[in-house]
Protein backbone atom coordinates (compact mmCIF):
# COMPACT_ATOMS: atom_id res chain seq x y z
CA UNK A 1 0.00 0.00 0.00
CA UNK A 2 1.22 3.30 -0.68
CA UNK A 3 1.72 6.20 1.64
CA UNK A 4 -1.09 7.99 0.54
CA UNK A 5 -3.20 4.91 0.83
CA UNK A 6 -2.25 4.36 4.35
CA UNK A 7 -3.07 7.90 5.19
CA UNK A 8 -6.42 8.18 3.94
CA UNK A 9 -7.16 5.08 5.85
CA UNK A 10 -5.54 6.56 8.98
CA UNK A 11 -7.47 9.43 8.33
CA UNK A 12 -10.63 7.90 8.08
CA UNK A 13 -10.24 5.91 11.93
CA UNK A 14 -9.37 8.98 12.97
CA UNK A 15 -12.97 10.81 11.59
CA UNK A 16 -14.68 7.65 13.07
CA UNK A 17 -13.76 8.21 16.49
CA UNK A 18 -14.56 11.90 16.61
CA UNK A 19 -17.71 11.22 14.85
CA UNK A 20 -18.74 8.46 17.18
CA UNK A 21 -16.93 9.15 20.11
CA UNK A 22 -19.56 9.63 23.78
CA UNK A 23 -18.65 13.25 24.00
CA UNK A 24 -20.25 16.31 21.99
CA UNK A 25 -17.61 18.23 19.52
CA UNK A 26 -17.97 21.30 17.98
CA UNK A 27 -15.31 23.02 15.93
CA UNK A 28 -16.42 26.96 15.43
CA UNK A 29 -14.61 29.73 13.50
CA UNK A 30 -14.26 33.13 14.66
CA UNK A 31 -17.75 34.14 13.62
CA UNK A 32 -18.81 31.77 15.32
CA UNK A 33 -19.93 29.35 12.59
CA UNK A 34 -20.18 25.63 13.12
CA UNK A 35 -17.40 23.76 11.21
CA UNK A 36 -18.02 20.41 12.94
CA UNK A 37 -20.67 18.81 14.61
CA UNK A 38 -20.60 15.29 15.51
CA UNK A 39 -22.81 12.36 16.28
CA UNK A 40 -23.17 13.24 20.30
CA UNK A 41 -24.61 16.57 19.25
CA UNK A 42 -26.71 15.30 16.11
CA UNK A 43 -28.33 12.19 18.05
CA UNK A 44 -29.06 14.67 21.31
CA UNK A 45 -29.55 18.09 19.30
CA UNK A 46 -31.80 16.21 16.57
CA UNK A 47 -29.96 18.22 14.21
CA UNK A 48 -27.97 16.94 11.23
CA UNK A 49 -24.75 18.06 10.15
CA UNK A 50 -26.55 19.19 7.41
CA UNK A 51 -28.97 21.43 9.08
CA UNK A 52 -25.89 23.10 11.34
CA UNK A 53 -22.84 23.49 9.35
CA UNK A 54 -22.07 26.79 8.46
CA UNK A 55 -24.32 28.25 10.83
CA UNK A 56 -24.12 30.55 13.33
CA UNK A 57 -24.13 28.92 16.50
CA UNK A 58 -25.92 31.82 18.64
CA UNK A 59 -29.11 32.03 15.86
CA UNK A 60 -29.13 28.15 15.59
CA UNK A 61 -28.97 27.75 19.62
CA UNK A 62 -30.73 30.35 20.88
CA UNK A 63 -30.35 28.88 24.39
CA UNK A 64 -26.81 29.52 24.46
CA UNK A 65 -25.58 32.49 26.40
CA UNK A 66 -24.13 34.75 23.79
CA UNK A 67 -21.95 37.28 25.49
CA UNK A 68 -20.68 34.71 27.88
CA UNK A 69 -19.60 32.30 25.66
CA UNK A 70 -17.67 35.11 23.49
CA UNK A 71 -15.98 36.27 26.09
CA UNK A 72 -14.54 32.61 26.89
CA UNK A 73 -14.02 31.76 23.33
CA UNK A 74 -12.12 35.35 22.75
CA UNK A 75 -9.59 34.34 25.85
CA UNK A 76 -9.41 30.94 24.12
CA UNK A 77 -8.68 32.49 20.83
CA UNK A 78 -6.70 35.17 22.61
CA UNK A 79 -4.23 33.33 24.81
CA UNK A 80 -4.33 30.21 23.23
CA UNK A 81 -5.38 28.34 26.52
CA UNK A 82 -8.71 26.64 27.12
CA UNK A 83 -11.88 27.48 28.92
CA UNK A 84 -13.71 25.63 31.12
CA UNK A 85 -17.21 25.30 32.47
CA UNK A 86 -18.58 23.31 34.81
CA UNK A 87 -22.63 22.00 35.59
CA UNK A 88 -22.15 23.53 39.11
CA UNK A 89 -22.02 27.01 37.10
CA UNK A 90 -24.42 26.43 34.51
CA UNK A 91 -25.76 23.33 34.17
CA UNK A 92 -26.04 23.16 30.58
CA UNK A 93 -24.89 25.12 27.26
CA UNK A 94 -27.54 23.23 25.01
CA UNK A 95 -30.71 22.13 26.20
CA UNK A 96 -30.43 18.75 25.27
CA UNK A 97 -33.35 16.33 27.06
CA UNK A 98 -32.29 14.11 28.91
CA UNK A 99 -32.67 10.82 27.02
CA UNK A 100 -32.91 8.10 29.87
CA UNK A 101 -36.84 7.58 31.24
CA UNK A 102 -35.88 5.10 33.56
CA UNK A 103 -32.54 5.46 34.99
CA UNK A 104 -32.50 9.10 35.18
CA UNK A 105 -34.49 11.75 36.72
CA UNK A 106 -33.21 15.03 35.61
CA UNK A 107 -35.17 17.15 33.01
CA UNK A 108 -32.56 18.32 31.07
CA UNK A 109 -28.60 16.72 30.42
CA UNK A 110 -26.57 18.10 32.82
CA UNK A 111 -22.82 19.08 30.89
CA UNK A 112 -19.52 20.04 31.54
CA UNK A 113 -17.60 21.77 28.50
CA UNK A 114 -13.96 22.57 27.75
CA UNK A 115 -13.12 24.80 24.94
CA UNK A 116 -9.77 24.45 23.34
CA UNK A 117 -7.52 26.17 20.33
CA UNK A 118 -6.77 24.66 17.50
CA UNK A 119 -3.97 25.65 15.86
CA UNK A 120 -2.97 25.78 12.29
CA UNK A 121 0.06 24.55 10.49
CA UNK A 122 1.32 27.93 11.12
CA UNK A 123 0.91 28.36 14.76
CA UNK A 124 -2.46 30.67 14.39
CA UNK A 125 -5.81 29.81 15.78
CA UNK A 126 -8.50 30.52 13.77
CA UNK A 127 -10.63 27.60 15.56
CA UNK A 128 -11.42 26.59 18.63
CA UNK A 129 -13.14 23.40 19.36
CA UNK A 130 -16.65 23.02 22.23
CA UNK A 131 -16.33 19.16 23.85
CA UNK A 132 -18.96 19.19 25.63
CA UNK A 133 -19.56 16.19 28.46
CA UNK A 134 -22.34 14.58 29.66
CA UNK A 135 -22.06 14.77 33.29
CA UNK A 136 -25.81 14.17 34.32
CA UNK A 137 -24.85 11.15 36.38
CA UNK A 138 -22.72 12.98 38.45
CA UNK A 139 -24.49 16.12 38.93
CA UNK A 140 -27.29 14.17 40.00
CA UNK A 141 -25.67 12.01 42.48
CA UNK A 142 -24.37 15.57 44.20
CA UNK A 143 -26.91 17.19 44.07
CA UNK A 144 -29.16 13.68 45.97
CA UNK A 145 -25.93 13.90 48.58
CA UNK A 146 -25.88 17.61 48.94
CA UNK A 147 -29.84 17.46 49.82
CA UNK A 148 -29.12 14.87 51.86
CA UNK A 149 -26.28 16.55 53.62
CA UNK A 150 -28.43 19.62 54.31
CA UNK A 151 -31.21 17.54 55.68
CA UNK A 152 -28.56 16.12 58.07
CA UNK A 153 -27.44 19.06 59.18
CA UNK A 154 -30.93 20.57 60.00
CA UNK A 155 -31.34 16.98 62.17
CA UNK A 156 -28.44 17.95 63.65
CA UNK A 157 -29.82 21.22 64.68
CA UNK A 158 -33.31 20.87 65.57
CA UNK A 159 -35.16 19.45 67.93
CA UNK A 160 -37.27 16.27 66.91
CA UNK A 161 -40.75 16.57 68.61
CA UNK A 162 -41.20 20.56 68.18
CA UNK A 163 -39.10 21.95 65.66
CA UNK A 164 -37.01 24.17 67.47
CA UNK A 165 -33.35 24.47 67.71
CA UNK A 166 -32.19 21.60 70.44
CA UNK A 167 -30.21 22.51 73.07
CA UNK A 168 -26.63 22.17 72.05
CA UNK A 169 -27.35 24.33 68.96
CA UNK A 170 -29.53 26.88 70.68
CA UNK A 171 -26.34 27.15 72.82
CA UNK A 172 -23.77 27.81 70.56
CA UNK A 173 -26.14 30.71 69.38
CA UNK A 174 -26.50 32.28 72.78
CA UNK A 175 -22.83 31.65 73.07
CA UNK A 176 -22.20 33.68 69.86
CA UNK A 177 -24.67 36.58 70.83
CA UNK A 178 -22.98 37.00 73.90
CA UNK A 179 -19.41 37.77 72.31
CA UNK A 180 -21.27 40.21 70.20
CA UNK A 181 -22.49 41.79 73.01
CA UNK A 182 -18.93 41.52 74.65
CA UNK A 183 -17.33 43.23 71.51
CA UNK A 184 -20.26 45.74 70.32
CA UNK A 185 -22.84 45.92 73.57
CA UNK A 186 -26.05 45.52 71.72
CA UNK A 187 -28.71 44.68 73.95
CA UNK A 188 -30.27 41.18 73.58
CA UNK A 189 -32.80 39.77 75.93
CA UNK A 190 -33.64 35.99 77.36
CA UNK A 191 -36.80 34.44 77.72
CA UNK A 192 -36.77 31.43 79.93
CA UNK A 193 -40.06 29.51 79.87
CA UNK A 194 -41.69 26.26 80.92
CA UNK A 195 -45.41 24.70 81.17
CA UNK A 196 -46.85 25.22 84.37
CA UNK A 197 -47.94 21.78 86.00
CA UNK A 198 -46.94 19.60 83.25
CA UNK A 199 -46.83 16.66 85.08
CA UNK A 200 -50.47 16.98 85.94
CA UNK A 201 -50.88 17.41 82.06
CA UNK A 202 -48.98 13.92 81.45
CA UNK A 203 -50.36 11.59 84.27
CA UNK A 204 -53.99 12.92 83.57
CA UNK A 205 -53.71 12.77 79.83
CA UNK A 206 -51.00 10.62 78.65
CA UNK A 207 -47.35 11.35 77.39
CA UNK A 208 -48.90 11.14 73.94
CA UNK A 209 -51.26 14.47 75.07
CA UNK A 210 -48.14 16.25 76.64
CA UNK A 211 -46.36 15.60 73.33
CA UNK A 212 -49.23 17.53 71.60
CA UNK A 213 -48.82 20.30 74.13
CA UNK A 214 -45.17 20.79 74.14
CA UNK A 215 -45.71 20.62 70.27
CA UNK A 216 -48.41 23.21 70.19
CA UNK A 217 -46.42 25.48 73.22
CA UNK A 218 -43.35 25.68 70.87
CA UNK A 219 -45.37 26.61 67.32
CA UNK A 220 -47.11 29.27 69.44
CA UNK A 221 -43.76 30.37 70.82
CA UNK A 222 -42.60 30.46 67.24
CA UNK A 223 -45.49 32.56 65.97
CA UNK A 224 -44.84 35.05 68.55
CA UNK A 225 -41.32 36.08 67.60
CA UNK A 226 -39.19 37.74 64.65
CA UNK A 227 -37.41 35.96 61.94
CA UNK A 228 -33.96 36.88 63.66
CA UNK A 229 -35.02 35.91 67.20
CA UNK A 230 -34.05 32.10 68.59
CA UNK A 231 -36.08 29.74 69.76
CA UNK A 232 -34.90 26.45 71.21
CA UNK A 233 -36.31 23.52 73.58
CA UNK A 234 -33.89 23.66 76.34
CA UNK A 235 -35.31 20.45 78.18
CA UNK A 236 -38.15 18.79 78.82
CA UNK A 237 -41.21 21.30 79.05
CA UNK A 238 -38.46 24.32 79.33
CA UNK A 239 -37.91 26.78 76.25
CA UNK A 240 -35.36 29.11 75.88
CA UNK A 241 -35.95 32.25 73.06
CA UNK A 242 -32.90 34.65 72.49
CA UNK A 243 -34.82 37.85 71.21
CA UNK A 244 -31.58 39.97 70.08
CA UNK A 245 -31.28 43.87 70.16
CA UNK A 246 -34.04 43.70 72.39
CA UNK A 247 -34.02 45.19 75.90
CA UNK A 248 -36.13 43.28 78.60
CA UNK A 249 -39.35 45.75 78.25
CA UNK A 250 -39.60 44.72 74.81
CA UNK A 251 -38.34 41.09 75.63
CA UNK A 252 -41.43 41.32 78.46
CA UNK A 253 -44.06 42.52 75.43
CA UNK A 254 -43.16 39.14 73.84
CA UNK A 255 -43.80 37.06 77.05
CA UNK A 256 -46.89 38.52 77.87
CA UNK A 257 -47.69 37.70 74.32
CA UNK A 258 -47.05 34.33 74.23
CA UNK A 259 -48.73 33.95 77.78
CA UNK A 260 -51.78 35.09 76.97
CA UNK A 261 -52.36 33.11 73.31
CA UNK A 262 -51.17 30.25 75.67
CA UNK A 263 -53.90 30.45 78.08
CA UNK A 264 -56.40 30.83 75.27
CA UNK A 265 -55.04 27.62 73.37
CA UNK A 266 -56.90 24.39 73.75
CA UNK A 267 -54.87 21.67 72.63
CA UNK A 268 -57.19 19.08 71.71
CA UNK A 269 -56.16 15.43 71.98
CA UNK A 270 -58.01 12.04 71.52
CA UNK A 271 -61.99 14.39 71.94
CA UNK A 272 -60.39 15.80 75.12
CA UNK A 273 -59.29 19.68 75.10
CA UNK A 274 -55.73 20.29 77.40
CA UNK A 275 -56.19 23.95 78.64
CA UNK A 276 -52.70 25.04 80.13
CA UNK A 277 -50.76 28.18 80.81
CA UNK A 278 -47.05 28.90 80.75
CA UNK A 279 -44.59 31.57 83.28
CA UNK A 280 -41.82 32.83 82.25
CA UNK A 281 -38.58 34.44 82.77
CA UNK A 282 -36.58 37.41 81.14
CA UNK A 283 -33.15 38.76 81.67
CA UNK A 284 -31.76 41.54 79.82
CA UNK A 285 -27.57 41.01 79.01
CA UNK A 286 -25.77 42.63 81.61
CA UNK A 287 -22.05 43.97 81.67
CA UNK A 288 -21.75 41.89 84.94
CA UNK A 289 -22.35 38.39 82.99
CA UNK A 290 -19.21 37.17 82.91
CA UNK A 291 -20.55 34.31 81.06
CA UNK A 292 -23.28 32.91 79.37
CA UNK A 293 -24.55 30.84 82.16
CA UNK A 294 -24.59 33.31 84.52
CA UNK A 295 -27.61 35.07 81.22
CA UNK A 296 -29.68 31.85 82.03
CA UNK A 297 -29.24 31.80 85.56
CA UNK A 298 -31.02 35.31 85.49
CA UNK A 299 -33.96 34.39 83.30
CA UNK A 300 -34.39 31.35 85.33
CA UNK A 301 -34.61 33.26 88.72
CA UNK A 302 -37.01 35.20 86.65
CA UNK A 303 -38.73 32.18 85.87
CA UNK A 304 -38.85 31.03 89.30
CA UNK A 305 -40.69 34.04 90.66
CA UNK A 306 -43.14 33.93 88.45
CA UNK A 307 -43.66 30.63 89.29
CA UNK A 308 -43.93 31.58 93.13
CA UNK A 309 -45.79 34.86 91.80
CA UNK A 310 -48.94 32.30 90.97
CA UNK A 311 -47.81 30.97 87.75
CA UNK A 312 -49.35 32.10 84.39
CA UNK A 313 -46.97 35.24 84.87
CA UNK A 314 -43.89 36.57 83.42
CA UNK A 315 -41.39 38.40 85.11
CA UNK A 316 -38.05 40.27 84.45
CA UNK A 317 -35.26 39.26 86.80
CA UNK A 318 -33.72 42.54 87.61
CA UNK A 319 -30.73 41.48 89.83
CA UNK A 320 -29.98 39.90 93.49
CA UNK B 1 6.49 34.01 34.93
CA UNK B 2 7.55 37.32 33.46
CA UNK B 3 6.05 36.01 30.81
CA UNK B 4 2.85 35.34 31.97
CA UNK B 5 2.65 38.55 33.36
CA UNK B 6 3.21 40.11 30.35
CA UNK B 7 -0.03 38.26 28.65
CA UNK B 8 -1.94 38.55 31.46
CA UNK B 9 -1.47 42.71 31.65
CA UNK B 10 -2.35 42.49 27.98
CA UNK B 11 -4.83 40.90 28.44
CA UNK B 12 -6.51 42.53 31.46
CA UNK B 13 -4.96 45.89 29.94
CA UNK B 14 -3.78 46.91 33.79
CA UNK B 15 -0.38 46.60 35.27
CA UNK B 16 0.32 43.34 36.81
CA UNK B 17 3.24 43.40 39.94
CA UNK B 18 4.51 40.15 40.18
CA UNK B 19 6.38 38.90 43.32
CA UNK B 20 9.55 36.92 42.98
CA UNK B 21 8.93 33.13 43.15
CA UNK B 22 9.12 31.40 45.73
CA UNK B 23 10.36 27.91 44.96
CA UNK B 24 11.22 25.22 47.92
CA UNK B 25 10.58 21.68 47.96
CA UNK B 26 7.63 20.91 50.66
CA UNK B 27 6.13 18.67 52.71
CA UNK B 28 1.95 18.92 52.52
CA UNK B 29 2.41 20.51 56.39
CA UNK B 30 5.17 23.04 55.36
CA UNK B 31 2.18 24.12 52.70
CA UNK B 32 -0.01 24.37 55.20
CA UNK B 33 2.55 26.77 56.90
CA UNK B 34 3.62 28.81 54.06
CA UNK B 35 -0.51 29.33 53.29
CA UNK B 36 -0.95 30.31 56.59
CA UNK B 37 1.54 33.10 56.77
CA UNK B 38 -0.10 34.47 53.57
CA UNK B 39 -3.45 34.60 54.73
CA UNK B 40 -3.99 33.79 58.67
CA UNK B 41 -6.96 34.27 60.04
CA UNK B 42 -8.47 35.94 56.97
CA UNK B 43 -10.98 34.00 55.02
CA UNK B 44 -9.99 33.21 51.05
CA UNK B 45 -11.59 31.89 47.86
CA UNK B 46 -9.40 29.10 46.55
CA UNK B 47 -9.69 27.32 43.27
CA UNK B 48 -7.40 24.16 41.85
CA UNK B 49 -6.43 23.07 38.33
CA UNK B 50 -4.31 19.31 37.57
CA UNK B 51 -2.11 19.41 34.93
CA UNK B 52 -0.34 16.65 33.55
CA UNK B 53 2.06 16.30 30.63
CA UNK B 54 5.16 13.87 29.57
CA UNK B 55 5.65 13.10 33.03
CA UNK B 56 5.50 15.78 34.84
CA UNK B 57 2.07 16.86 37.07
CA UNK B 58 0.48 18.77 39.61
CA UNK B 59 -1.89 20.95 40.58
CA UNK B 60 -1.78 24.70 40.44
CA UNK B 61 -3.91 26.52 43.84
CA UNK B 62 -5.20 29.89 43.55
CA UNK B 63 -5.81 31.69 46.38
CA UNK B 64 -7.90 34.83 46.30
CA UNK B 65 -8.09 37.42 49.40
CA UNK B 66 -11.75 38.20 49.89
CA UNK B 67 -11.93 41.97 49.22
CA UNK B 68 -11.59 41.68 45.97
CA UNK B 69 -14.19 40.42 43.91
CA UNK B 70 -16.70 43.76 42.60
CA UNK B 71 -12.85 44.45 41.18
CA UNK B 72 -12.27 41.30 39.25
CA UNK B 73 -15.61 41.46 38.00
CA UNK B 74 -14.16 45.03 36.49
CA UNK B 75 -11.07 43.67 35.13
CA UNK B 76 -12.75 40.79 33.85
CA UNK B 77 -15.66 42.71 32.31
CA UNK B 78 -18.39 40.69 33.95
CA UNK B 79 -21.59 41.73 33.93
CA UNK B 80 -24.74 41.07 35.92
CA UNK B 81 -24.85 41.14 39.61
CA UNK B 82 -22.39 39.03 41.57
CA UNK B 83 -24.06 36.48 43.59
CA UNK B 84 -22.23 33.38 44.71
CA UNK B 85 -22.91 31.47 41.58
CA UNK B 86 -21.48 34.42 40.00
CA UNK B 87 -18.37 35.06 42.12
CA UNK B 88 -17.79 31.22 41.47
CA UNK B 89 -18.00 31.27 37.27
CA UNK B 90 -15.35 34.70 38.00
CA UNK B 91 -13.19 32.73 40.52
CA UNK B 92 -12.83 29.67 37.34
CA UNK B 93 -12.64 32.36 34.49
CA UNK B 94 -9.77 34.27 36.33
CA UNK B 95 -7.84 30.88 37.46
CA UNK B 96 -8.42 29.94 34.29
CA UNK B 97 -6.82 32.83 32.70
CA UNK B 98 -4.01 33.14 35.22
CA UNK B 99 -2.88 29.24 35.17
CA UNK B 100 -3.04 29.60 31.45
CA UNK B 101 -0.67 31.87 31.06
CA UNK B 102 1.51 30.66 34.27
CA UNK B 103 1.78 26.48 33.05
CA UNK B 104 1.67 27.49 28.99
CA UNK B 105 5.01 29.54 29.68
CA UNK B 106 6.30 27.07 32.33
CA UNK B 107 5.41 24.04 29.73
CA UNK B 108 7.01 26.32 26.83
CA UNK B 109 10.19 26.68 28.91
CA UNK B 110 10.84 22.98 28.96
CA UNK B 111 9.26 22.09 25.78
CA UNK B 112 5.97 20.03 26.93
CA UNK B 113 2.59 20.18 26.49
CA UNK B 114 -0.01 19.67 29.20
CA UNK B 115 -3.38 18.54 29.42
CA UNK B 116 -5.57 20.12 32.11
CA UNK B 117 -8.33 19.48 33.45
CA UNK B 118 -11.38 21.63 34.54
CA UNK B 119 -10.57 24.13 37.65
CA UNK B 120 -12.05 23.28 40.42
CA UNK B 121 -13.48 25.99 42.88
CA UNK B 122 -11.98 24.39 46.37
CA UNK B 123 -14.09 27.50 48.39
CA UNK B 124 -15.57 30.48 49.00
CA UNK B 125 -14.85 32.74 51.36
CA UNK B 126 -13.26 30.41 53.97
CA UNK B 127 -10.57 29.78 56.31
CA UNK B 128 -7.48 28.40 54.46
CA UNK B 129 -7.71 25.29 56.81
CA UNK B 130 -11.07 24.48 55.24
CA UNK B 131 -9.80 24.55 51.73
CA UNK B 132 -6.37 22.41 52.40
CA UNK B 133 -6.10 19.43 54.47
CA UNK B 134 -2.72 18.70 54.66
CA UNK B 135 -3.68 15.86 57.06
CA UNK B 136 -4.94 13.42 54.05
CA UNK B 137 -2.10 14.43 51.75
CA UNK B 138 -0.63 10.91 50.37
CA UNK B 139 2.30 12.42 49.50
CA UNK B 140 5.90 13.10 51.00
CA UNK B 141 7.09 16.48 49.03
CA UNK B 142 6.63 18.04 46.58
CA UNK B 143 7.87 21.10 44.47
CA UNK B 144 6.21 24.50 45.53
CA UNK B 145 6.57 27.38 43.40
CA UNK B 146 4.41 30.24 44.87
CA UNK B 147 3.90 33.60 43.45
CA UNK B 148 1.74 36.76 44.49
CA UNK B 149 0.25 38.66 42.12
CA UNK B 150 -1.23 42.12 42.07
CA UNK B 151 -3.31 44.34 39.87
CA UNK B 152 -2.31 47.58 39.95
CA UNK B 153 -5.12 50.51 40.88
CA UNK B 154 -7.61 47.27 41.62
CA UNK B 155 -7.84 45.48 45.45
CA UNK B 156 -7.14 42.16 43.65
CA UNK B 157 -4.29 40.34 45.13
CA UNK B 158 -3.64 36.39 44.74
CA UNK B 159 -1.45 33.91 45.58
CA UNK B 160 -0.65 31.27 42.77
CA UNK B 161 0.63 27.80 44.34
CA UNK B 162 2.36 25.60 41.65
CA UNK B 163 2.78 22.30 42.97
CA UNK B 164 4.70 19.59 40.90
CA UNK B 165 4.25 15.91 42.86
CA UNK B 166 7.64 13.92 43.63
CA UNK B 167 7.60 11.75 40.58
CA UNK B 168 7.93 15.13 37.60
CA UNK B 169 10.85 16.20 39.74
CA UNK B 170 13.64 14.06 38.15
CA UNK B 171 12.55 14.77 34.77
CA UNK B 172 12.04 18.53 35.62
CA UNK B 173 15.42 18.71 37.17
CA UNK B 174 16.65 17.28 33.82
CA UNK B 175 15.00 19.35 31.60
CA UNK B 176 16.50 22.11 33.57
CA UNK B 177 20.29 21.44 33.28
CA UNK B 178 19.39 21.18 30.05
CA UNK B 179 17.95 24.33 29.98
CA UNK B 180 20.94 25.84 32.21
CA UNK B 181 23.55 23.69 30.18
Amino acid sequence: MSKADNFLKDFHWLMDVLQFIDVGLVILDRDFKIQLWNAFMQNHSAMDSADVLGKDIFETFPELPENWFRGKANSVFSLHNSAFTTWEQRPYLFRFRSYRPITSSAEYMFQNSTIIPLKDTTGNVDHICLILYDVTEVAMNRLKIQAANAELHRISRTDGLTGLLNRKTWEIELETEFKRYTRYGQMSSLIMFDIDHFKRINDGHGHPAGDEVIRQTAATAAACIRDVDIAGRYGGEEFAILLTNTPPEGAKVVAERIRQRIEQLEVFYEGQAIKFTVSLGISGLSPNFSETTHWIDAADKGLYEAKRGGRNNSVIFTGE
Amino acid sequence: MGQAGDKLARLLDTFVVLSIPHIELMQPSDIMMALNSVDANTSVSGVCQGFIGGGISGEAMLLFNDTSFADLAKIMKYEGELDEQAERELLMDTTNVLFGACLNGIAEQIDMEFSYGPPMVLGQHQPISALFDSQTAKWDQALVTEISYELENYNVHCDLLIVMTESSLELLFKKLDYLLA
